[in-house]
């Protein structure tokens, strides 16, 4: 029995009597609302991604190839991070190394003796390097005992604010990592050409997946995530459906119930939180007003008393805070975590860069809606027509609307000047 | 209007400029595969076959990403295509000529040395000639198709549409159904119909037979046509095409589009006609290096090996040698193909150490020379060459010898280096090794950035 | 070089008609009419942001007008693509210069010759006999221009490195390379001195006769545009506002109050 066309099922098998195939009968709802809330879920991730993806082309114009790895490496720092509080298979938890407390606490400690120098010398230099080394020491520090607060809570039984801790965690070092690159990889090349940026971007991204996939950091092989965020069927909702029979009559068959889980109303949930929360700063404080001047001039942005870079490199912290969580979510609802270097990673990656630019890049909402519009794509395309072409309908789509509207559903056209 | 016609000196020699290179690119090609083979041994063979292939991959993008200024990254899509294309010719002609696939090789087609009395080309050579040529036009069908997209788009853009329709030929060929084994099969099999990609088990039987192409298997057992004089052959014609291309009115054309669209376009060029060229050219090409790949021996054709990493393979090539110019794309071609075989084994790394450094001192001499004023800028870009090669030669083997000391396996950072390196260039020399210029021009030599 | 080879209709060389753009909501050009008849050379001025560049971007096909005729020898081009107008003898300079930096000098002027190759690209991959011919010629053209721009011994060197006065230069001599009947020159005195502004001006009356070209020209410098310009057309707000001789013009009070504001009384007139 083959599914041929979209939404009808062509029912091989007859009622009770007949030989002949039945009539046809009505869209199988079931299939349909399992479909729309697999879709949701997933697209609400692939708008979380599509924000960072969006903010960054906003603001410096140019695909940041390496968000959907700091996505991935998200997944992982929560995989590491779950371990370390306790989340492990025999229930004790993967120790941390001592000497990693006492690296940090001396990072900490020298950053904070050169500052103190640096500023009694009157030594820029030296007070930023300083302040760097301070920075990174209480990121390490913090994050560390963040961990210690995670075993701490899981001990106790507090299991979901102990997996609150652990999308903090790995929101936290993403942010970090985020911070880094744009600071080495991207700021040295403010104002060259885009194609050299998007090659950077490129290499960024083929660093990360490379280095994730050494056998010092994560190795070559897929793990299993624990499952943090608690997970029971919440409701069913039952469908029924009604096939003719040959005398006319209709005959209702009960189906296989659709079930609304924890998870995914949690994942959905956290996802619709966390934009809620961008939207706003975004649109209504003055950081976000500041992003919006950055992207619209930086040059007129930076006379008007903006620091330009630190607004870049906020939004960049930013994004990638935001796929860390998606990262912690998607590992949650898929917990067979691939290899960092895996293909499946990077187009999961690129299908959030095409949600944002559906939706038309450099704008927040856009990257929302499309990241909707291409989680229900995919899988309304994977239910009703074929799951080899999940891909397919994507990047489909993705020709489609750079086609027809090269500035997305919610973006606007832009001329270039001559 | 036409450009007033001048019979000048140069007119004479015509015939002799036009066949010249041909010829020798056949002799060299003739000669590495029948003497220098034999000094080579099977596994620098191997090699060579790979640089070869590599060349002409990263040769044929320099056309759209270098010359043009498009961005393209899903090129090891047309080598697929090629690849497919050639192999499904020769494999299931062969089956209904020859009934069997085994190649019908003469003794330029073959890799296994010691064949006494085969003669120089064999039947199945035609089939093969005729596949690669097949391979590349299927190829260039698509980079037409892919190009068209270029007209509306640019840079970024462009770039995640050529991801995009690689990624949709790859899914594609994976919906492809199992190779034919027995010519019985081939035979039978209809050569009209609907690939099946909507019904989930594939029905052989029912598939056409240009739709038996392994699927996520691969294809398996492909004639292993492949050898040194075709590839050196295929390699050398490329580098010719490439390079008259360059020195031709289109060639500039193609250059100054990326230069400068606007003015391009304002000074009469068609830029949507050269965007487009500049594509099916390349994808020719590549669609050419994909059957020679995999005609290749010990190459199973899977369409999941040239995804878009096999395509950021070549664009880094491209890049670091130089966006835009032939013997930089070459250099680094070569380069790159060589470097992880020397990366799997360090102490060769390490034994480099002496030659490269007595390059890092011919390389500070000579720019230490051209700081006093003496030789000028040749002196100072061989300097340059010197000191940034020989440097990074160094650099290599300095890993070399951390490696074997502590036991690393050096080839397992070979993404993580070209990966750093890609960025470094980017941020230190964003032009590439070799900028727009190529080794054999004077304004290369001549200095100055 | 060639020999010339024109239509000689008698009609004039550029004849535009009530064109009009507007970008969203901005009229950027109202309605604009202009006659070059051959041989003229003729100014467009008015203040930052009359339209006087948009005009010259309609002209050459960079934006599609929205309304209006753009005839160029008796062949009407509104609407065409850049590199078709060009074909048929229009070319242009730009304010901000756009010469193709990474390539040498002479391949600058070698690459506008090529609306006129005829050989194709299997030709050139071949070297048909065309194609050699047809690239020593463009090859001696072009060198014959750089020679005229005194641009010769730099021939071989990066168009980006030269200085600036030479950039300028050299995209007069790219745009003369496409054999155009009508040059639009726009602000080609941008940026220079006044000793370079004095050879400029002798440059572009010496390149109207001897490749006996059509001039329109945008200058901000009045004292180079009254000198050389035999008309003049005066911009503001997308309008003509004065058409004249330089004398008539100098004396319009029409085109003082632009320059000088006043902006009430040109937004009430």
């Amino acid at each position: 029995m083959g599914i041929w066309g979209v939404g009808w099922r062509v029912c091989g098998r007859s009622g009770a009597t007949g030989d002949r195939p039945a009539a046809i009968i009505g869209p199988l709802l079931e299939k349909f609302l399992q479909t729309l809330m697999d879709g949701t879920a997933v697209g609400s991730l692939y708008a979380l991604i599509a924000l960072g993806y969006t903010m960054v082309y906003g603001i410096l114009k140019f695909i940041n190839f390496a968000h959907s790895d700091v996505f991935v490496m998200g997944a992982w720092v929560s995989y590491s991070a779950a371990r370390a509080a306790g989340w492990t298979q025999d229930g004790t938890a993967v120790d941390i190394p001592p000497w990693l407390f006492w690296m940090m606490g001396s990072i900490l400690a020298a950053g904070a003796l050169a500052t103190l120098t640096g500023h009694l010398l009157q030594k820029v230099r030296v007070k930023g390097i300083g302040t760097l080394a301070v920075m990174i020491g209480a990121w390490g520090l913090s994050v560390l005992g963040l961990v210690l607060v995670c075993r701490a809570l899981k001990g106790s039984g507090q299991e979901l604010l102990a997996g609150g801790v652990v999308l903090l965690i790995a929101m936290l070092s993403c942010g970090a990592m985020g911070f880094c690159i744009e600071r080495m990889a991207y700021k040295p090349l403010r104002g060259s050409p885009r194609l050299n940026v998007l090659i950077t971007a490129i290499g960024v991204s083929l660093f990360l997946q490379n280095l994730g996939q050494l056998p010092w950091m994560y190795g070559t092989s897929p793990q299993r995530m624990p499952s943090i965020l608690p997970d029971r069927v919440l409701f069913e909702i039952a469908g029924t459906v009604g096939e003719r029979g040959e005398d006319g009559s209709v005959i209702w068959w009960q189906t296989d119930p659709v079930r609304v889980r924890l998870l995914d109303v949690i994942a959905g949930g956290t996802a619709v939180v966390l934009m809620i929360c961008l939207d706003r700063l975004v649109y209504g404080s003055k950081i976000g007003r500041a992003m919006r001047a950055v992207s619209f001039n930086p040059q007129t942005a930076s006379l008007m008393g903006i620091p330009v870079d630190r607004v870049i490199s906020f939004t960049f912290v930013l994004g990638a805070m935001l796929a860390a969580a998606a990262g912690f979510l998607y590992g949650q609802k898929y917990p067979g975590l691939l290899q960092p270097a895996s293909a499946t990673w990077v187009l999961l990656g690129l299908k959030a860069f095409v949600a944002a630019v559906v939706g038309g890049i450099g704008n927040v909402r856009g990257a929302m809606l499309g990241g909707l519009l291409i989680g229900l794509i995919e899988f309304f395309g994977a239910a009703y027509l074929s799951s080899d072409l999940r891909d397919v309908y994507v990047f489909a789509l993705l020709i489609v609307v750079l086609l027809l509207r090269p500035s997305g559903i919610l973006g606007r056209a832009t001329v270039e000047k001559v | 209007m036409a450009i007033s016609t001048a019979d000048g000196p140069t007119a004479s020699k015509g015939w002799l400029s036009r066949w010249v290179p041909v010829v020798l690119i056949i002799a060299a090609a003739v000669i590495a595969h029948t003497v220098l083979r034999q000094y080579m041994g099977a596994f620098v063979s191997k090699i060579v076959l790979d640089v070869g292939i590599n060349v002409v991959l990263a040769v044929s993008l320099t056309l759209v990403n270098g010359f043009t200024g498009q961005f393209s990254i899903g090129h090891a899509a047309f080598m697929a295509v090629g690849g497919y294309t050639a192999a499904s010719i020769t494999y299931y002609v062969s089956m209904v000529v020859f009934g069997g696939p085994e190649p019908v090789a003469g003794a330029l087609s073959t890799m296994i040395s010691g064949r006494e009395n085969v003669p120089l080309f064999a039947k199945g050579d035609a089939i093969f000639a005729g596949s690669l040529v097949v391979g590349g036009l299927a190829a260039a069908g698509c980079g037409f198709l892919v190009g068209l997209p270029s007209l509306r788009l640019k840079g970024d853009y462009l770039a995640i549409v050529t991801l995009g329709f690689g990624e949709i030929f790859r899914v594609l060929i994976q919906q492809t159904a199992d190779v034919a084994y027995y010519v019985e099969d081939v035979k039978d099999a209809p050569l009209v119909g609907v690939m099946q990609v909507f019904s989930s088990p594939r029905a052989e039987w029912e598939a056409p037979i240009w739709a038996r192409l392994g699927g996520p298997v691969g294809f398996t057992g492909i004639p292993t046509y492949n050898s040194l004089f075709w590839t050196l052959l295929v390699t050398g014609l490329t580098l010719l095409v490439a390079y008259r291309l360059k020195r031709s009115t289109h060639g500039r054309a193609m250059l100054s589009i990326r230069e400068d669209e606007v003015a391009s376009e304002s000074m009469g060029v068609n830029t949507t006609r050269y965007k487009v060229r500049a594509f099916v050219i390349a994808a020719f090409f590549a669609g050419v290096a994909g059957a020679l790949f995999a005609h290749t021996t010990g190459v199973t054709l899977k369409a999941n090996e040239l995804a878009f990493a096999k395509s950021f393979d070549i664009i880094i090539m491209v890049v670091l040698g130089g966006l835009g110019s032939i013997s930089g794309a070459s250099l680094a071609a070569v380069i790159l193909t060589m470097l992880p075989e020397l990366l799997r084994k360090p102490e060769q790394l390490v034994a480099m150490w002496p030659w490269a450094a007595g390059v890092v001192v011919v390389g500070v001499v000579c720019t230490l020379l051209a700081k006093n004023k003496i030789g000028g800028g040749a002196v100072a870009r061989a300097g340059g060459l010197g000191m940034g090669l020989g440097g990074a030669a160094l650099v290599l083997a300095g890993l070399g010898a951390i490696a074997m000391r502590a036991g690393l396996d050096l080839s397992q950072y070979r993404m993580v280096l070209y990966a750093l390196a890609l960025i470094l260039m980017m941020i230190l020399r964003p032009s590439g090794i070799m900028g727009v210029r190529e080794l054999w021009e004077r304004a290369f030599w001549r200095g100055g950035r | 070089m060639a020999a010339k080879v024109r239509d000689d209709a008698g009609g004039p060389a550029l004849e535009v008609r009530g064109v009009s753009k507007s970008f969203g909501g901005l009229k950027a050009v109202q309605d604009f009419s202009l006659t070059l008849s051959r041989g003229d050379l003729k100014g467009l001025i008015g203040p930052n942001g009359a339209g006087k560049t948009t005009v010259f971007n309609l002209l050459t096909g960079v934006y599609r007008p929205d309304a209006g005729k753009i005839v160029l020898g008796g062949q009407e081009i509104g609407g065409i693509r850049p590199c078709f107008i060009a074909a048929r003898g229009m070319a242009r300079t730009f304010q901000n210069i756009r010469l193709f930096g990474e390539l040498p000098v002479v391949d600058n002027v070698k690459l506008a010759c090529h609306v006129r190759a005829e050989h194709s690209i299997a030709g050139a991959v071949l070297r048909s006999g065309l194609h050699r011919r047809e690239e020593a010629a463009i090859h001696e053209q072009a060198m014959s221009l750089l020679g005229v721009f005194q641009l010769r011994d730099r021939a071989h060197e990066q168009a980006k490195n030269l200085p600036y006065g030479e950039q300028r230069k050299l995209e007069i001599a790219r745009a003369l390379a496409t054999r155009p009947k009508v040059l639009l020159l726009d602000e080609p005195a941008a940026g220079m001195n006044s000793g370079e502004k004095v050879a400029l001006r002798d440059l572009i009356r010496r390149v109207r006769d001897m490749f006996d070209v059509t001039i329109l020209l945008i200058e901000h410098d009045m004292g180079l545009v009254m000198e050389i310009c035999e008309r003049i057309t005066v911009l503001d707000y997308g309008c003509i506002i004065a058409e004249g001789t330089p004398e008539e013009i100098q004396g319009n009070p029409k085109v003082i109050e632009a320059y000088l504001g006043g902006a009430e009384e040109i937004t009430g007139a």
